[in-house]
C-alpha cells in the first residue's frame, strides 16, 4: 500500500467514523443543566410495552416489506432475462431505477390519488379495500423497493456464463434442475443481500409509515426517536431508542455483510448470449406479469397529473423554480461526487483485505464503510446539529455539513454499487496488475474502463437519492434558498396542494431525465474499450462472419 | 497567473464578499421564527418591509422547521443566542420556553388585543390565533356534524395529524379533554373506528383531504378563507361544534440574549399594530389579534366557535398522560 | 554462491500437507518443470512470484532472499495459466504494460508478426481465439525487461505447429537477453526446444 492511498483511507474512515461518531457524542454530551457527565441510555424503557409493541411492528413490517418485494421481484427479473423480445426491457429497467429513488413524498401522494378512499383505481378493489394501515405501508414500500431487487436480480442473472447453459442443455437438465443448478446458485446470496438491504431500509420508515399506517398502532423506532428528539427533547430517550435501533438493524447488516461473501461465476468473456427456450404459456404469463408492471410503476406518476392541473400557473414563480432545480442540482451533485470519491477510498481497504485474505478484515471494513445505513440518520443529523450549533455559524458553514453528512448517508448505496466490480477487478487481474508493477497512474488507466459503467451508475444512483433529501436539508439548509424537495414542502405547508404536486412532477421529470442521461452514458461503448464486453456489438459481428 | 486560477480566485473573492455583506452602522434584528413564516407566500417579506420602513434596521429572519425546533434550537445555543425575537412559538410551547427562562416581559400595553382572547401574559405577545375545526366539503356533505359527539359517533371518514408529531394533533388531545375529561379514551377507541389515517404533520393530512381522501380533516376555521381568497372556491366549510372549540394562539417574545431589547420591543408592539394584523391574516391563514381589521369577506363568512381548553401551565402539565392515553386506545 | 536463482530447503503449505522444495537455476538457464497434477507446480511459481506465502526456507536471487519483497518488487515477469490480459483494453493496450521507462514498441510488433498475431493488435482480447490470447501475454511476458521468468504452461492451447514456433521463439529470446527461464509444461517437445534442463516434481520430501 503506497503512502498516499494510505493517507486517503485513514481520512475516509476516519471522516465516515467521525461524524457519527460526534453526532452520538452530541446527543450524549449535550448537557442542559450545566453538568458535565455524559447522558446515558435510560433502560428503563425497554420495559415499556409500548417500546416493545413499536418494535416488534418495525421488524413485523420491514419484513414482510422485505419478504414480498423480492418474491415479487424475481419472476420479474427472470421474466426480463429470458424474454429477450418483451418490449422496452431496457426502459423499464430505467423505470425501476426510477421508482426507487421517488421521493416518498411524491409517492404517497401519488398511492392516495390512486388507492385513496377516493382514488381512480378504488372503485375496483372491492368493498373492504382500505389504503392505511399495514397493507398501505406495504404497498408504498414495495413499489419502492421491489424495483431496486429487479434491477439487482437482473444483473446477477446476466453474469450467469453462456458456458452454464450449453453444459445444462448437454447434459440434459430438466426445468427444475436448470433453475437449482443454474439459475439459482447464482442470485441466490444476492436475494439474501437484497432482504437484508430491503429491510434495514423499511425498519428505519418514517414518512410512509406515519402517512399511510393509519393511526398509532402502526409506529416505527424512527418515530419514537422524532417524537423523543423534537417533541420532547427527551435527549436520554433519543440515545436509548437510538442504539436499540442501530443495534437491532446493524446486527442484521453484520450478518447480511458476512453472507455476502466474494463469489462471482464468471468473469467477463466474449461468448455469444445464449438461454434456453421456454414453453409458451409460461412466456405469455410471465409476459403477462411484465406488462403488468408496467402499468403498476406508471400508474402512481400518472395519477400526479390531474391535481396538477388544478395549478395556478400564474401563481407559480418560474424563476424560484428554475433556482430550486438549479440549487438542488448542485447540493446533489456535491454529495454525489463526494460520496463516489470517499467510497472509492474506503473501499481501497476492502480489496486489501480480500487481496490479503483477511475476511475479518473485509468484514469490519465494509461494515464501517456502509454503516450509517444502520444508524437513525435523525440521529445522525440532530446529533451533529446540537454539537456543531453552539460552535460554529451553521448559516454559513451549513451546507458544507449538508454535503458531508449527505454523502456519508449515500456511502452504503454507492459502496455496494462499485464493490462487487472492484472486487472482480482485484479477482480477475490482482495478480497481472502486480507482476505487471503499474505505476499509480497506470493502475489508474487500467482499472478505469474497467469501471466506469459501475461508477457512473453509482454516481447517478447518488445524485438521484441526493435530490430527495429533505430530513438533512430541513437542518442544515439555509433558509434563503430552497431545493426542489424543500419548495414541495413549502407549497404544501401553505394549502398550495396543487403547486406542490406540480413541483413533484418537476422533480420526478428531472430525476426521469437523469436517469436517462446516465443510464445512456452506461451502454454508450468508449473509444479503445467496450464498456460492457459481454454485450459488445463485435461479438456479434464475429459470430456471423 | 493562468485563466483556472484567476477564475478561482474571482469566485474566491466573490465568497468573500458575499459573506461579509452586512449594513454598516444599521442594527440588525435577528428574529427566530418558521419557515413557512418566512417563505415567499408567508408573511415574512411583507412583516419585513413594512417594519424596516419604519425602524431603520434590518431585520434577519433565522428559520427553523416549525415552532417546536425554534424553542430546541433556543435550548441548544443557550447563552450564546444571537436571537432578539422569539416568533411562532404557540400556546402549547409558551410554559416550556418561560420555564426555560428564554424570554424576557414584555411591559407592552395588552389593552388593544381582543376581549374574547383575554390576555395577560407579561412574556408572550400574540400576534394570530385560530381555532382548531374540523373541514368539510360541502359538495359533498350537506348535513355537517355539529357536535364533536356527533363526529365521533358517526361512521364518517376522519383525517387528523398525530399529536406526538404536530401542532393540530395536540390541539385535537386538547379538545377531546376539555369535552370529555376522564372518559377521553373510549371516545378516541369510537374515532380510531372511522379515522382513515393519523399523519406527521398538517399538510400530508390536508393534502390527501383535498385528494378526496377523507370527510373531514382536522385543520382551522380559518381554512376557507384561503380557499375563498386565493382559488375562488366557496365549498370548503368548516363545521362549527357545539361544545365549543380549542384556539392555538401563536405568540412573540423578546429573547433572553437580546442585546437590544428595545428593538426587539418595538418589533413585538409592531406585530399587533394594523399595519402588522392586515398581512398577518391573509398569509399566515389565522385571525387577527385585534378587533377592526380590514379583511377580505370571506373572513366575515368564517364560523364563530365557543372557546374552550386549557391554561398553557395545564397542557404542559398533562400533556405527556394526555398521549399515552391517546396511544393507547387509538391503536385499538 | 550463486548468481542465479537458489530455491534452498524450501516449505510450502499446501491444504493439508507441505509442499518441499530444493533447487538451483544457473543465470541464463532454461528449466523445464515437469510432474503430474497437483503436485505443486503452480505452487512454486507462484512462491517465486510472490502470491503465496511459504513457511520456511529461502528463495534466493542473485544472493538475496526476495521471499521479504513484495509481488511487484521482485524482478519476475510471469505468464499465468488464465486472466494475462485485461479484457476491457485492446491487445495492443495490453502489451504496453509493464514497461518501466520505455516501450518497445519495435520489438513488440517483430514479435508479434513472428508469432503471426500482428493483426489482432487492435481488437479486444475477447475477439481473439484462445491460442491467439496466449501469444500475445507470451511476447509481453518475455520482453518485460525483469530477468526472471515464469511460464505456467504456456502453449497449452495452441496446434502442434504453432507451438513449435512459438516455443523456438521463447528459447531465442531467452538466449538473446540471458533471462533465467522456468517452465512448467506437460509436453516433452517443449521440454526439448526451450529448456536446457529438466526436473520432474514427484512432491516427495527432499
Amino acid at each position: 500500500m503506497k503512502p498516499g492511498s494510505l493517507f486517503l483511507i485513514f481520512l475516509a474512515y476516519g471522516l465516515v467514523m467521525g461524524i457519527t461518531g460526534l453526532a452520538f457524542y452530541g446527543l450524549a454530551g449535550f448537557s442542559q443543566g450545566g453538568t458535565d457527565t455524559l447522558i446515558t441510555p435510560d433502560l428503563q424503557l425497554l420495559n415499556d410495552p409500548y417500546i416493545i409493541q413499536i418494535l416488534l411492528f418495525s421488524i413485523k413490517q420491514a419484513g414482510l416489506s422485505a419478504l414480498l418485494s423480492v418474491l415479487l421481484a424475481i419472476p420479474l427479473a427472470r421474466a426480463i432475462y429470458f424474454l429477450p423480445r418483451l418490449a422496452g426491457r431496457t426502459l423499464f429497467l430505467k423505470l425501476c431505477l426510477l421508482s426507487f429513488v421517488m421521493p416518498t413524498l411524491v409517492l404517497i401522494t401519488g398511492l392516495v390519488a390512486l388507492s385513496g378512499r377516493s382514488g381512480l383505481l378504488t372503485p375496483w378493489l372491492g368493498e373492504d379495500w382500505n389504503l392505511y394501515g399495514l397493507q398501505g405501508i406495504l404497498l408504498a414500500h414495495i413499489y419502492l423497493n421491489m424495483p431496486l431487487a429487479v434491477r439487482v436480480l437482473c444483473q446477477q442473472l446476466n453474469h450467469i456464463p453462456d458456458t452454464s447453459w450449453r453444459l445444462a442443455q448437454q447434459l440434459k437438465f430438466n426445468r427444475w434442475q436448470l433453475f437449482y443448478r443454474v439459475e439459482w446458485p447464482a442470485v441466490q446470496q444476492t436475494i439474501w443481500l437484497l432482504l437484508a438491504f430491503i429491510f434495514v431500509l423499511c425498519f428505519n420508515s418514517f414518512a410512509v409509515v406515519l402517512a399511510l399506517g393509519g393511526g398509532p398502532a402502526s409506529t416505527t423506532l424512527e418515530v419514537a426517536i422524532y417524537q423523543a428528539l423534537k417533541y420532547d427533547f427527551n435527549l436520554s430517550e433519543a440515545l436509548t431508542l437510538a442504539w436499540l435501533q442501530f443495534l437491532i438493524a446493524g446486527l442484521i447488516f453484520l450478518v447480511m455483510a458476512r453472507m455476502g461473501k466474494v463469489r462471482w461465476l464468471s468473469a467477463d468473456t466474449h461468448s455469444q448470449r445464449w438461454q434456453p427456450q421456454w414453453p409458451v404459456w409460461q412466456r405469455h404469463v410471465y409476459s403477462a406479469g411484465y406488462y403488468l408492471s408496467w402499468l403498476v410503476l406508471l400508474l402512481p406518476m400518472i395519477a400526479l397529473l390531474p391535481s396538477v392541473i388544478d395549478a395556478r400557473v400564474e401563481q407559480i414563480s418560474l424563476a424560484v423554480m428554475l433556482d430550486s432545480t438549479l440549487y438542488s442540482l448542485l447540493l446533489a451533485s456535491g454529495s454525489a461526487i463526494l460520496a463516489t470519491l470517499l467510497a472509492w477510498w474506503l473501499l481501497l481497504a476492502v480489496r486489501h483485505a480480500v487481496n490479503v485474505h483477511k475476511p475479518g478484515w473485509r468484514v469490519l471494513f465494509q461494515w464501517l464503510a456502509t454503516h450509517t445505513l444502520v444508524a437513525p440518520a435523525m440521529v445522525l443529523s440532530t446529533g451533529l446539529y446540537i454539537l456543531l450549533l453552539p460552535l460554529i455559524d451553521l448559516e454559513r458553514w451549513g451546507i458544507t455539513w449538508l454535503l458531508l453528512l449527505n454523502s456519508v448517508l449515500l456511502l452504503p448505496f454507492v459502496v455496494s454499487q462499485i464493490q462487487p466490480r472492484l472486487l472482480q477487478f482485484d479477482q480477475q487481474y490482482h495478480y497481472l496488475a502486480q507482476n505487471l508493477k503499474l505505476s499509480p497512474v497506470q493502475s489508474v488507466q487500467v482499472i478505469w474502463p474497467f469501471v466506469r459503467p459501475v461508477i457512473s451508475s453509482a454516481f447517478s444512483l447518488a445524485l438521484l437519492l441526493a435530490l430527495g433529501d429533505v430530513a438533512v436539508f430541513s437542518i442544515f439548509g439555509g433558509s434563503e434558498r430552497m431545493t426542489l424537495p424543500w419548495l414541495i414542502y413549502s407549497y404544501a405547508g401553505s394549502y398550495r396542494i396543487a403547486e406542490a404536486a406540480l413541483v413533484s412532477l418537476l422533480l420526478l421529470a428531472l430525476c426521469a431525465i437523469l436517469v436517462w442521461l446516465f443510464e445512456r452514458s452506461y451502454h454508450r461503448p468508449v473509444k479503445g474499450t467496450a464498456a460492457a464486453p459481454r454485450n459488445s456489438t463485435s461479438e456479434y459481428n464475429k459470430q456471423e462472419t | 497567473m493562468d485563466w483556472k486560477n484567476k477564475l478561482l480566485l474571482s469566485l474566491a473573492t466573490g465568497l468573500l464578499l458575499f459573506n461579509n455583506l452586512t449594513y454598516a452602522g444599521i442594527k440588525t434584528l435577528n428574529i427566530y421564527t418558521y419557515d413557512s413564516f418566512v417563505s415567499e407566500w408567508g408573511p415574512g417579506p411583507q412583516l419585513e418591509k413594512a417594519f424596516e420602513a419604519q425602524c431603520q434596521c434590518d431585520i434577519k429572519f433565522v428559520a427553523a422547521e416549525d415552532g417546536v425546533s425554534i424553542l430546541n434550537r433556543m435550548r441548544i445555543e443557550g447563552k450564546k443566542s444571537k436571537a432578539d425575537v422569539l416568533l411562532g412559538l404557540d400556546n402549547g410551547l409558551m410554559e416550556e420556553t418561560r420555564r426555560l427562562g428564554f424570554v424576557k416581559t414584555h411591559e407592552l400595553p395588552l389593552d388593544h388585543l381582543k376581549a374574547e382572547l383575554n390576555w395577560q401574559d407579561k412574556q408572550f405577545m400574540p400576534f394570530d390565533y385560530g381555532y382548531f375545526a374540523f373541514i368539510y366539503d360541502s359538495r359533498k356533505i350537506s348535513q355537517p356534524a355539529n357536535s364533536l359527539s356527533e363526529l365521533i359517533n358517526s361512521d364518517v371518514q376522519v383525517i387528523y395529524q398525530d399529536p406526538r408529531t404536530s401542532t393540530p394533533g395536540q390541539g385535537l388531545m386538547t379538545w377531546m379533554k376539555a369535552v370529555y375529561g376522564d372518559k377521553t379514551a373510549e371516545q378516541w377507541q369510537q374515532l380510531a373506528g372511522h379515522t382513515v389515517t393519523v399523519t406527521k404533520g398538517w399538510w400530508e393530512a390536508y393534502s390527501m383531504f383535498l385528494e378526496g381522501g377523507s370527510d373531514y380533516v382536522l385543520s382551522y376555521t380559518t381554512s376557507p378563507a384561503y380557499h375563498a381568497v386565493v382559488e375562488g372556491h366557496n365549498h370548503y366549510k368548516a363545521a362549527l361544534f357545539s361544545e365549543g372549540h380549542v384556539t392555538q394562539t401563536e405568540v412573540a417574545a423578546i429573547a433572553h440574549t437580546s442585546q437590544q431589547p428595545e428593538l426587539a420591543r418595538e418589533f413585538i408592539r409592531f406585530l399587533t399594530s394594523e399595519a402588522a394584523q392586515k398581512i398577518i391574516p391573509v398569509t399566515n391563514w389565522m385571525l387577527p389579534v385585534i378587533d377592526q381589521v380590514e379583511l377580505p369577506d370571506a373572513f366575515d363568512q368564517l364560523i364563530q366557535p365557543e372557546q374552550i381548553g386549557f391554561s398553557p401551565a395545564e397542557i404542559a402539565q398533562q400533556r405527556k398522560q394526555w398521549l399515552r392515553e391517546w396511544r393507547r386506545s387509538a391503536s385499538q | 554462491m550463486s548468481e542465479g536463482l537458489l530455491i534452498n530447503r524450501l516449505i510450502v503449505n499446501y491444504g493439508v500437507s507441505d509442499l518441499h522444495y530444493q533447487l538451483n537455476v544457473e543465470p541464463g538457464e532454461c528449466l523445464a518443470i515437469q510432474g503430474e497434477s497437483g503436485v505443486g507446480k503452480t505452487t512454486l511459481l507462484y512462491v517465486i512470484a510472490g502470491f503465496q506465502a511459504a513457511c520456511q526456507g529461502e528463495v534466493l536471487w542473485q544472493g538475496r532472499d526476495i521471499l521479504m519483497l513484495q509481488a511487484d518488487q521482485r524482478p519476475v515477469s510471469m505468464l499465468f495459466q488464465e486472466y494475462n490480459l485485461f479484457e476491457h483494453l485492446t491487445v495492443w493496450q495490453n502489451l504496453i504494460l509493464g514497461f518501466h521507462d520505455s516501450v518497445p514498441e519495435q520489438a513488440l510488433r517483430q514479435a508479434a508478426e513472428q508469432l503471426l498475431v500482428a493483426e489482432q493488435l487492435n481488437k479486444l482480447p475477447g475477439e481473439l481465439s484462445g491460442g491467439q490470447r496466449q501469444r500475445i501475454g507470451l511476447i509481453r511476458t518475455l520482453l518485460r525487461p525483469e530477468p526472471l521468468i515464469l511460464l505456467d504452461e504456456p502453449f497449452a492451447e495452441l496446434d502442434a505447429k504453432t507451438r513449435q514456433l512459438a516455443a523456438q521463439w521463447v528459447r531465442e529470446v531467452a538466449l538473446k537477453e540471458n533471462k533465467t527461464l522456468l517452465l512448467v509444461t506437460h509436453h516433452q517437445e517443449d521440454v526439448e526446444i526451450v529448456a536446457d534442463r529438466k526436473w520432474v516434481l514427484t512432491g516427495e520430501s527432499f
